[in-house]
C-alpha cells in the first residue's frame, strides 16, 4: 500500500529578544510570567515593535540552506491567525506568508518556509498560563508529501535537525524547541494530520501507529476520513481531536500594526555569503575533496563543530587517517565525556600533532588514544602529554632486553606456545607490556616474539 | 490671543500656578459635569503632579510646551493607575499598568492629566450615547448629542472643563464631536502619532489627535505628541513636527479644493454655513478650485466592513480570561453588531466577497483624494452632513452611520483633517473641515486659523 508523508516542522529561533518586543527569550530559566511586557501579554492597547531582524535573517538562512528560493522584492504580509486558547494572549497568532519556497533536502521537496511566534504555555490541570514563551520567534518548514515510510520521515527529520543545527540560529532540540505536524495518507484513504509531535522519535512512532491503524481500517473495508489527530506521547498512539478544534476558520487578516516584510535581494545575498555550508552538501564535498569513505564523512558532518575541526586538522595530516580517528576514537571520547565538538578547548594543531605522531609510529594507536583523552580533558601539546603520561617511546635495546628477559623467565609459556597453544603468546605479550610499563607497542612485541620463538624452534631442529 | 495662549501666558508669568489651574478645572468639573457627563474618572494624583510641574517652573527649569495645562484623555488610552475602560463593562476593572506613548509625551511636556473622558463604547458610535457610563450632553447645544466617539473630549472642551483633550479618530471620532460642540479637532496623518497604548478599534484607521478650544491649542498638542518612536512599527519617518511657526501665514495664493459631492450629501442648512467659510477663504486670497470626488460616499460601506473585521480581531483578547468579562457577554448593541459583522465577513468563504472588496474600495477612495490633493493644497467642506439629533432619539444603524460620510474618507486615505467652528444653525454649532495632504498638517492649520478668526 502506497504511503505518502509530509511534514510541517516548527523550530524556535535562538534570538535573545522576542519577535515583536524586547523581552528575553530564555523562558525555561526564569519563574513564570517574568519575561513579559504589555506587548507579549497582549495588554489592551499594546502594539508590536518592528519584527526582530535577527529572527527574519535566521529564517532566510535556513531557507537558503534548504535550497529554497527566497521571495525578494515583494511584500510578505504578517497575518493574524485567530483562534481561542488560553495560551494565546491576543486571541491570534502572528504568522507570515511564505518567505521562501521550492527547496529540497535529500530528495524531499520543501514547499515553503515562513515565520511565526510561539504562544505562551497553558497548564490545563492547574488552569494557569505562563507567557514567558509568548512571542518567541519560530520558523516553520513545510515539505511536500514526498516521504514514503516512517523510516524516510525519521531520516529526513534527522537531516533537517542537522541543517538547523548548522545554522547555529535555532534553539538546541530540548524543551519543545522542535515540534512537528505530521501528515500521512495511505492509498485509498484520506489525509490525516497528527499534531502534538515533539521529537524525531515521536514522529516516527506516530507514523508507525497511523500506518497500522489506517491499513487495518482499509483492510476492513472502512474509510479513512480526513481528520486531525493528536499524538499521545505516553501511549505512543494517536487520538482524534475534537471537531471544534479542527474545523476552525482562522479568519486570516494581514496584521494592520506591522509593515509587511520586504526582503531585498542584497540582504539575502549577504546572508548567503556569510552562512555555513549545508551539512548534506559539505558531506559530498568532504568525500570528494579528501577521498574519505561516506560513513566517516557522515559522522564528521553530524556536528558543524566536528566538521570544522576535521577540516582544520586535515590540512596538516593525512586526511584519511584523520577521518578514521574522527569517526572512531574522537567521537567515542567526545560521547563519553558528553561534549559537543563545538565545546572542545584544544586547538586543531594539537590534534594534528598527535595524528602525525601516530602516522610516523612515534606512538601506538593505543597510546594515541590515551593522549587524545588527555587533550580533550586538559588541552596541551601532544609531546608534553607523552612525557606527562610516561609514554616516552621505548628504545629498541630496552625492548629487546625486555623480550629476552620475558622469554627466559617464562619457560612454561614458551613451551606451551611452541606446542601450539597460541594463547600463550598473549600471556607473553602481556608480560612484556608489563615490564615496559605499557610503553611498548603490543603489535611490535607480538611480531618480535613470534619471530624469536619460531627461530629458536628452528635452531633446535 | 485665544484661550490656550492666554492660559499659557498667565502660567508663564506666574499669575496662575499649575496647581491652581488643576484646582480650577476640578471645581468646574465638580460643578458642571454631573449634567454633562464628559469625565468617567478623575486623576486623584493630578494636584501632586501639578505641584511637581509648579516646582520645576519656580526653579526656572524648562518644562515644555504644555507647562501646567490640564489635559483630558479619552478612555481608550492607557494612563498608568487609571482605568482604561473604553466606556465598556468589558474593561470596567482594567487599571492601566503603563502610559500610552502620547500620554508619556504630554507628561514630559508639562501637561497634567486631569482625568479620563467619556466616549462611545470602544469608540463604536457617532453620538456619545453608547457609553456604559451613560450618554454625554452637548454643552454648546444642551439636549443634543455631542457627537462621538470622542464625546467626552468635545464636551469637556466646549464647557471649559479642561484646557486640551486627547481624542482618537477612526472614522471621524474627533472631528464629529468637534463640529457638534463647536470646538477644534484634528485627526493627524496616519502614522504621525504613535498609537502604542491606544486600545484598538480599526488599527489601520485609528489615529490619536487633539481636541482644543482653538487652533493654537490643537496645533500645540499635536506638536507635542507627533513624531516617530522606536516603540512601534507602523509609523511615518517624522522626527519633529512644527506647526505654530507658520500658523499665521494666511492663505494667500493657497489652492483650496471644494467638491459638488459635499453639497449632494449635506443638509442645505449646514452647507449654507460652510459656503460662508469658503467665501471667507476666497476673501483672504485663496484660490478656490473644484475637485472631483465621484466615489466619496462609497467609502462609508467599505469603512464599516474594514473597521468591523479589524475590531473583531482586536477584541479577541477580551476573552474573559484576563480582564474579567468576555466582551460579547457584556458589551452594548453597536459593539456586538460590529464584532458579529466582523466575524461573519472575515470567514474564509466570504473573503473575496466582502473584506477584499472593501479594501479595493478603500484604495479607490484613497486614489481619488490623492489625485484631488495633487491639484490643491487643502480640501474644504462640511464635517458632518446633518445637525446633531436630540439625546435619546432612536436612530437606525444606517442613520447613525450616515453621520460619518464626510469624515471617513480621510481615515481611508490616511490624510490629515481638522475641524473648526464655522458658524451655527439655530444655535447648534457647525464645523468646517479642512482635509490636507499626507503630512500636510501645516497647510491645514493655516487654513483652520484663517477660518477661526473672527471677522
Amino acid at each position: 500500500m502506497k504511503v505518502k508523508i509530509g511534514l510541517e516542522v516548527h523550530q524556535q529561533i535562538a534570538t535573545e529578544r522576542k519577535f515583536y518586543c524586547n523581552c528575553p527569550t530564555n523562558y525555561q530559566d526564569v519563574p513564570p510570567n517574568t519575561n513579559v511586557c504589555p506587548i507579549c501579554t497582549g495588554m489592551p492597547g499594546a502594539k508590536p515593535l518592528s519584527p526582530n531582524e535577527r529572527a527574519v535573517n535566521a529564517a532566510i538562512e535556513i531557507a537558503v540552506m534548504l535550497g529554497c528560493k527566497v521571495i525578494t522584492g515583494q511584500t510578505v504580509y504578517i497575518q493574524r491567525k485567530h483562534y481561542d486558547y488560553p495560551d494565546l494572549p491576543s486571541g491570534y497568532q502572528r504568522t507570515s506568508l511564505p518567505i521562501a519556497s521550492e527547496g529540497t533536502l535529500e530528495g524531499v521537496r520543501i514547499r515553503e518556509v515562513h515565520l511565526e511566534e510561539d504562544p505562551g504555555q497553558y497548564n490545563p490541570v492547574a488552569g494557569t498560563a505562563d507567557y514567558n514563551r509568548s512571542g518567541v520567534p519560530l520558523v516553520e518548514i513545510v515539505t511536500e508529501p514526498d516521504m514514503k515510510s516512517p523510516e524516510e520521515a525519521r531520516r529526513f527529520l534527522r537531516l533537517l535537525t542537522r541543517v538547523l543545527e548548522y545554522t547555529g540560529k535555532v534553539r538546541p532540540e530540548a524543551g519543545g524547541a522542535m515540534r512537528a505536524d505530521v501528515n500521512i495518507s495511505l492509498e485509498g484513504g484520506g489525509r490525516v494530520e497528527v499534531k502534538n509531535v515533539n521529537s524525531v522519535k515521536g514522529a516516527y512512532r506516530a507514523l508507525k501507529f497511523e500506518i497500522i491503524r489506517q491499513r487495518d481500517k482499509i483492510k476492513r473495508g472502512e474509510t479513512v476520513v480526513r481528520e486531525t489527530r493528536a499524538y499521545l506521547e505516553s501511549q505512543m498512539t494517536t487520538v482524534p481531536m475534537r471537531a471544534k478544534e479542527t474545523e476552525e476558520d482562522y479568519r486570516y487578516i494581514p496584521d494592520p500594526d506591522i509593515f509587511p516584510l520586504v526582503l531585498e535581494k542584497e540582504r539575502v545575498d549577504r546572508i548567503t555569503a556569510g552562512m555555513a555550508e549545508a551539512p548534506h552538501i559539505r558531506e559530498e564535498r568532504l568525500i570528494k575533496q579528501y577521498g574519505i569513505p561516506k560513513p566517516a564523512a557522515e559522522v564528521i558532518v553530524s556536528e558543524r563543530g566536528l566538521a570544522d575541526l576535521y577540516e582544520a586538522v586535515a590540512k596538516d595530516v593525512d586526511p584519511k587517517l584523520a577521518a578514521t580517528w574522527f569517526r572512531t576514537k574522537l567521537k567515542k571520547v567526545l560521547n563519553y565525556m558528553k561534549l559537543q565538538a563545538a565545546d572542545v578547548k584544544f586547538t586543531p594543531g594539537q590534534l594534528a600533532g598527535l595524528l602525525r605522531m601516530v602516522k610516523t609510529k612515534k606512538v601506538t594507536p593505543e597510546q594515541g588514544e590515551l593522549v587524545l583523552r588527555e587533550i580533550v580533558k586538559k588541552p596541551a601539546e601532544p609531546e608534553e602529554l607523552l612525557v606527562k603520561l610516561g609514554l616516552i617511546p621505548l628504545k629498541r635495546s630496552e625492548l629487546t632486553k625486555a623480550i629476552s628477559g620475558t622469554i627466559t623467565t617464562n619457560p612454561v609459556a614458551v613451551k606451551d606456545y611452541r606446542a601450539g597453544k597460541t594463547k600463550a603468546l598473549e600471556f607473553l605479550t602481556g608480560k612484556v607490556m608489563g615490564q615496559t610499563k605499557g610503553k611498548a607497542d603490543p603489535r611490535a612485541v607480538r611480531k618480535i616474539l613470534i619471530r624469536r620463538l619460531k627461530s629458536r624452534h628452528r635452531t633446535r631442529k | 490671543m485665544g484661550r490656550t495662549l492666554e492660559k499659557l501666558d498667565s502660567i508663564n508669568r506666574g499669575e496662575l500656578s499649575a496647581v491652581d489651574n488643576v484646582w480650577q478645572a476640578l471645581e468646574r468639573i465638580e460643578k458642571l459635569d454631573k449634567k454633562i457627563n464628559s469625565f468617567i474618572e478623575l486623576n486623584s494624583n493630578a494636584v501632586a503632579e501639578a505641584e511637581a510641574v509648579h516646582r520645576r517652573l519656580q526653579r526656572g527649569e524648562k518644562v515644555g510646551k504644555l507647562e501646567g495645562l490640564v489635559i483630558g484623555v479619552k478612555s481608550n488610552l492607557n494612563v498608568t493607575g487609571l482605568r482604561a475602560t473604553c466606556a465598556s463593562r468589558t474593561l470596567d476593572n482594567y487599571v492601566s499598568t503603563y502610559d500610552a506613548d502620547v500620554v508619556k509625551r504630554v507628561r514630559a511636556a508639562g501637561g497634567i492629566v486631569i482625568g479620563v473622558n467619556n466616549m462611545d463604547e470602544f469608540a463604536c458610535g457617532s453620538s456619545g450615547e453608547t457609553s456604559a457610563f451613560g450618554p454625554t450632553d452637548n454643552p454648546a447645544a444642551p439636549g443634543h448629542i455631542p457627537g462621538g466617539s470622542s464625546s467626552g473630549g468635545g464636551a469637556a472642551i466646549a464647557a471649559g472643563l479642561c484646557d486640551l483633550c486627547l481624542g482618537t479618530d477612526t472614522g471621524g471620532s474627533i472631528r464629529n464631536p468637534a463640529s457638534h460642540c463647536g470646538v477644534v479637532g484634528v485627526k493627524p496623518t496616519y502614522g504621525l502619532v504613535p498609537r502604542q497604548g491606544l486600545i484598538d478599534l480599526g488599527m489601520s484607521l485609528d489615529q490619536i489627535g487633539s481636541i482644543a478650544p482653538d487652533v493654537v491649542g490643537a496645533a500645540l498638542l499635536l506638536e507635542t505628541i507627533a513624531g516617530k518612536t522606536q516603540n512601534e512599527c507602523v509609523m511615518l519617518d517624522v522626527d519633529k513636527a512644527r506647526y505654530l511657526d507658520r500658523l499665521g501665514d494666511g492663505v494667500k495664493g493657497m489652492r483650496v479644493g471644494v467638491s459638488q459631492k459635499f453639497r449632494d450629501l449635506t443638509d442645505p442648512a449646514v452647507m449654507g454655513v460652510i459656503d460662508k467659510s469658503v467665501e471667507k477663504l476666497r476673501e483672504f486670497g485663496a484660490e478656490i478650485v473644484d475637485v472631483q470626488l465621484p466615489n466619496l460616499e462609497r467609502g462609508l460601506t467599505a469603512y464599516y466592513l474594514i473597521v468591523s473585521v479589524e475590531f473583531f480581531s482586536g477584541t479577541r483578547k477580551f476573552d474573559g480570561r484576563k480582564y474579567g468579562k468576555r466582551i460579547e457577554d457584556v458589551c452594548g448593541e453597536e459593539v456586538l453588531r460590529r464584532i458579529m459583522r466582523g466575524r461573519y465577513i472575515s470567514q474564509k468563504e466570504y473573503r473575496g466577497k466582502f473584506y477584499q472588496r472593501a479594501l479595493q474600495v478603500r484604495t479607490l477612495v484613497r486614489q481619488e483624494l490623492m489625485a484631488a490633493l495633487e491639484k490643491v493644497d487643502v480640501i474644504v467642506g462640511p464635517t458632518v452632513p446633518k445637525l446633531p439629533h436630540r439625546l435619546g432619539a432612536k436612530l437606525t444603524p444606517m442613520e447613525m452611520y450616515a453621520y460619518d460620510y464626510l469624515t471617513i474618507p480621510a481615515n481611508l486615505a490616511g490624510i490629515c483633517a481638522g475641524v473648526v467652528k464655522a458658524g451655527d444653525v439655530g444655535g447648534i454649532p457647525v464645523g468646517v473641515q479642512a482635509q490636507g495632504k499626507i503630512l500636510g498638517e501645516s497647510d491645514m492649520f493655516r487654513v483652520m486659523h484663517v477660518l477661526e478668526a473672527k471677522a
